[in-house]
């Protein structure tokens, strides 16, 4: 990091959290009133806020509140839009689909709460132990993640050929496994794809393990060991507690990425076999994006809304119950 | 969600039929005398034309705009699908001229999504020899046409001859009936391990053919008055779904792999792992040129009918006009369509372009197709595109021998892609859940079809 | 609140100091036994990763060369018919990977463009600058990371379909891509922990040497940042990369489209052997982006997880 050296003038004196004062010297009180905003760094730092304020503004807040409205409403993009009430979320509740999709999702974030989230800790804590050629490891276990995600699904959807040739049948094969029915059986579709997606993200998730094991101080190991601790031991009593936070973020992390899951079952099996691997997002891009009649933008939105109402909810209890478990 | 239709249609270059047109009517359109302001109209092309048909293109359209001064064409990629429909409408992006598949055809213009350009249309020459059939699907309820068919198919049962040999069977005498077809597919599975039969199941597709067996067993999906469907009450629904059911779980001729939809099963069947498939008419194009069928391999033949009152589902592309275009663009956009798309039918000349052209690209020229007027003109239409045929027309024979036998049924007229895309979900439980209960799951989508009706009133 | 310059040089004492300790002690090491078996673990880790990690790419190498029947015949085996080349040319000629190829990276730059923008002019004026109204933006757009991206997608289409000032869609143009990425909550906070924890006596220092605000940005921030601009860097380009669902929604044009969203269509039209080879084609951009840059990779990755925890 450079370092500018000062000039001729003393250093004013540090104030608590280092305002930029005018070059006015120590302990004048800035300029009040509009005047002084203007003659101040008032209208510069509004055009660096331009770009933060056209961005979000357009893109983001104004996305959120149009949201909230939509769900009230009938659009259809050539006459105004109609107030209808609850209607909308109405057709959704309705909606025969919604039952499936919901269980399918949480399904979905169990699978991958099972498989994603300890296998990446596990895999971590070993790779903290590696002497040499760590970067190796750790290389390995990124690549996935650095495959678009298209790509592997694509490419994935021709492993899982269920047919006796398929390229996972033949691996099974050599093992004496039957050809297995991976994306084309209701109950082995949602697995398949789990499995997936954990290969596409685990590496993710290791190396942030990786950053965090790698923080814990030697001291504790050095204490834990003094009270006669063995490997197992120094594992669960100091190495866990330590990464509790980072367990802790990862964990609802996982649980509100999951529960947004698309990309995955849209490309290997677009949500069959017979809405089996049909999940909340598909729903809302279905009611959206694939409806023959245009889209029903209002039922998408009701449903954005729902969901998003029920991972706050989620959250806050999670971050409620957490309070006393979390280092932070 | 692909458009199955679109897709058939928008495979091969060379998509002519016949015309029961006096020889000079149809073709370069009289100069026009300008009426007032000068109009532009976008139309759309399909997305990767290669150079040589791009560059034929912009000559057409350098014809057309000569031969009518004050109108000025602009092309655009363009390529319709239901979903976007509405976003393209209000985003502008919508062409003025642009094609869609017959099944929506109806939707739309009872929505009046469409132009309406009847009266343009019925002053046409040929405005009263299309083929009926044909012509229904871009009516509105009451008669008028809308929208203009620009090409019509059939749907038939693809084969692959080797695998027929491979299993002992004679790739020259397909199954003429529905067992047959079940023995074959056996056979062809015990022999070669590869599917016999296979299905398209998703993207609504899976609907799109089931309905095309339904009505190949002898029932419809749809009350003749287009007032309900019957699904869970035509005996012929159940029968095709417990067919499909028997041909998957007890003689495993279907192979392994169930989530197909318009273009994997094209790529599979190309690649020699599907014995037979039903699908539309036209495919040979797609599958030589994008999927590298062996032509050698590849042979047609008509639907077994069987049953009551048995049809042949058809198939085919409109052109229509954007609702948003003003009447000067809207009798622009007519006067394009005669001069593109139905030129190439009825003029010999530009049919016989059309053809020399496909021929020279590689395109296949004379792939199966269904006339868009009468059949005399359908064989006049041939005669002039038979120098170009480049299709193998003797592996095709069972198909075009025959076709004209089998009475044309149009796709059910209301909901038509929702309720597809309901039956999508029973064919796929048939064939996944050996224990799946289709009378249950024919009431749902009976239950959930009949909402549907309901809503389009 | 982990301090990242705590981390980095821990890390750099550990590298520097081999053997250190980590769970094992250097007691625990000198046992045979534990050695022994953590040796063995590691190894067994290894060949591990080499197959999940290393394997399905080197697979689609392999295929990517390979004739389609001997894809679906003998999928494990290696080139029983030969080699066939054709394939790449043709997946780059016919298929025209170079075009989509092409406006991947097209939108890479843009969106990395437009995010480092908006996140280093946001974080200097609210971190250094500090306006009063400074802690009401900072609330609105942590607000927005609670928000589902989902709840976004249809009212954000619309607006893209039906822009408030301008006259037209920005359908199929690239700045409906471009543009929403800017309203990115994460990369703001992430730039404006990093100022704030940039020494103020520099900027007091340029202060009353009469720099003034775009000044002090220009030759002292900007200078200063290149680290936190290293990070939302590769997040901005890796995400762009990704990206699936929004180019599906607003490029429909095909010649517009990336890699991403035209691959999965692509199959319809294109027999396998040419689609392994397209798909071979799309993923070697990244991973070569990813063997050279692996550090800058590696530690944004893992400063994103210092950060959060």
């Amino acid at each position: 990091m450079t370092q500018l050296t000062p000039t001729t003038a003393p250093p004013p004196v540090p104030e608590a959290a280092g305002t930029i004062e005018h070059a006015t010297g120590p302990g004048r009180r800035r300029r009040g009133g509009l005047l002084g905003w203007f003659r101040g760094d008032g209208p510069h730092t509004l055009v660096f806020l331009l770009p933060l304020l056209f961005s979000f503004v357009l893109f983001s807040w104004k996305p959120i509140v149009d949201a909230a409205v939509m769900a009230f409403q009938r659009t259809n993009l050539i006459t105004p839009p109609e107030w209808v009430g609850l209607d909308n979320f109405a057709t959704v509740l309705g909606d025969p689909l919604l039952g499936a999709a919901v269980v399918n999702t949480l399904w979905f974030a169990a699978l991958a709460l099972l498989l994603g989230y300890p296998v990446p800790l596990v895999v971590a804590v070993l790779m903290s132990e590696v002497r040499r050629a760590r970067g190796l490891y750790s290389a390995l276990a990124y690549l996935p993640v650095i495959v678009p995600p298209v790509v592997g699904a694509l490419l994935w959807k021709f492993f899982y050929d269920a047919s006796p040739n398929g390229v996972f049948n033949t691996i099974v094969g050599w093992i004496g496994v039957g050809p297995l029915p991976w994306l084309q059986d209701q109950a082995t579709a949602m697995p398949s794809i789990v499995l997936f997606a954990t290969w596409s993200a685990a590496g993710g998730t290791i190396i942030i393990y990786l950053a965090a094991l790698v923080g814990v101080a030697p001291e504790l190991y050095d204490a834990a060991e003094v009270d006669g601790a063995g490997v197992w031991r120094k594992v669960w009593h100091v190495t866990l507690p330590q990464l509790r936070g980072v367990l802790l973020i990862t964990f609802i992390l996982q649980i509100i990425g999951t529960a947004q899951v698309f990309l995955e079952p849209f490309l290997l099996t677009a949500g069959g076999p017979a809405n089996s691997t049909m999940t909340v997002l598909m729903l809302i891009y279905k009611y959206a994006f694939q409806n023959s009649l245009g889209g029903d933008y209002g039922a998408a939105t009701a449903l954005s809304i729902m969901l998003a109402v029920v991972l706050a909810i989620f959250s806050a209890i999670y971050f409620r119950l957490t309070k006393s478990w979390s280092t932070s | 969600m692909s458009s199955t239709t679109t897709r058939a249609a928008l495979s091969g270059v060379a998509l002519l039929s016949s015309a029961a047109l006096l020889a000079g009517c149809a073709g370069a359109p009289a100069p026009e005398a300008s009426e007032g302001a000068p109009v532009t109209i976008t139309v759309s092309i399909d997305a990767g034309l290669e150079k040589e048909a791009r560059d034929n293109f912009d000559a057409r359209v350098a014809l057309f705009e000569k031969a009518n001064e004050g109108i000025t064409v602009e092309a655009q990629e363009y390529t319709w699908t239901a979903p976007t429909f509405t976003t393209d409408l209000a985003g502008g992006t919508l062409p003025d001229v642009f094609t869609i598949p017959f099944t929506d055809g109806r939707g739309l213009i009872a929505n009046r999504q469409l132009a309406d350009i009847s009266g343009l249309v019925a002053a046409l020459p040929y405005a009263d020899q299309f083929n009926p059939h044909v012509a229904q699907a871009g009516q509105a309820e009451d008669g008028s046409q809308w929208a203009i068919p620009i090409a019509a198919y059939g749907q038939g049962l693809h084969y692959n001859r080797t695998l027929f040999e491979a299993a002992g069977l004679d790739p020259d005498a397909p199954p003429t009936t529905w067992a047959e077809v079940r023995e074959a597919a056996k056979k062809i599975a015990d022999a070669t391990g590869e599917a016999g039969y296979a299905t398209m199941t998703s993207g609504n597709t899976g609907g799109w053919i089931l309905t095309t067996l339904v009505n190949a067993f002898g029932g419809r999906t749809e009350s003749a008055d287009a007032a309900a469907a019957t699904i869970a009450t035509d005996p012929a629904v159940r029968d095709a779904l417990e067919y499909l059911h028997e041909l998957r779980w007890d003689d495993d001729a279907m192979g392994a792999n169930f989530l197909y939809d318009w273009g994997t099963i094209n790529q599979d069947f190309a690649a020699g792992r599907i014995g037979m498939y039903v699908s539309g008419g036209g495919n040979y194009g797609n599958l030589v040129t994008q999927n590298a069928l062996n032509p050698d391999d590849y042979g047609l033949t008509v639907l077994p009918l069987q049953g009551a009152d048995p049809g042949l589902l058809g198939g085919g592309t409109l052109a229509a006009v954007s609702p948003k275009a003003s009447p000067a663009e809207q009798a622009a956009a007519v006067k394009w369509i005669d001069f593109y798309y139905m030129a190439k039918l009825a003029d010999e000349a530009t049919a016989v372009e059309t053809a020399e052209l496909a021929a020279s690209l590689d395109q296949p020229v004379g792939a199966p197709e269904l006339p868009v007027f009468g059949e005399e003109q359908f064989a006049a239409y041939q005669s002039w595109i038979a120098p170009f045929v480049n299709v193998p027309v003797e592996q095709m024979a069972p198909y075009t021998e025959n076709i004209f036998d089998q009475p044309l049924i149009a796709e059910p007229r209301v909901a038509t892609q929702d309720v597809y895309a309901l039956l999508d979900t029973v064919v796929q439980s048939v064939l996944t859940d050996r224990n799946a209960d289709i009378d249950r799951l024919l009431a749902d989508v009976q239950t959930q079809a009949d909402a549907l009706y309901a809503k389009a009133g | 609140m982990t301090d990242t310059r705590t981390t980095r040089s821990t890390r750099r004492r550990k590298d520097a100091e081999a053997p250190d300790r980590g769970i094992l002690s250097l007691a625990d090491w000198r046992r045979r036994r534990v050695r022994v078996t953590t040796r063995l673990t590691h190894l067994i880790l290894l060949v591990s990763l080499f197959v999940v990690g290393l394997g399905p790419i080197l697979w689609l190498a392999k295929s990517a060369v390979t004739p389609t029947q001997d894809t679906l015949r003998q999928p494990l085996a290696l080139w029983p018919n030969g080699i066939d080349w054709a394939n790449l040319g043709e997946a780059w000629t016919r298929v025209e990977i170079d075009r989509y190829f092409f406006n991947t990276v097209i939108i890479a730059l843009g969106v990395w463009f437009v995010q480092v923008l908006v996140a280093t002019t946001a974080g200097y004026a609210l971190s250094v600058l500090r306006p009063r109204y400074g802690k009401v933006v900072v609330g609105l757009v942590l607000a927005t990371l609670f928000v589902p991206s989902i709840v976004l997608l249809v009212p954000l289409y619309l607006t893209i379909v039906q822009p408030p000032l301008l006259g037209q869609s920005l359908i199929n143009t690239f700045w409906a891509v471009w543009l929403p990425a800017g309203a990115n909550a994460f990369n703001v906070l992430l730039v404006m922990r990093f100022f704030d924890s940039l020494p103020r006596e520099v900027f007091e220092a340029a202060r009353m040497d009469g720099a003034g605000p775009y000044r002090l940005f220009r030759s002292i921030v900007v200078p200063m940042s290149r680290p936190i601009i290293g990070v939302v860097s590769v997040f901005a380009v890796i995400a762009a990369w990704k990206d699936f669902l929004w180019p599906l929604l607003v490029l429909k044009d095909p010649a517009m489209q990336p890699l991403s969203v035209r691959l999965p269509q692509l199959q319809q039209f294109i027999e396998l052997d040419v689609f392994l080879a397209a798909l071979a084609i799309a993923t070697v951009i990244p991973i070569a982006l990813f063997l050279v840059f692996q550090r800058l990779f590696l530690n944004g990755a893992s400063l994103g997880g210092a950060v959060k925890g």
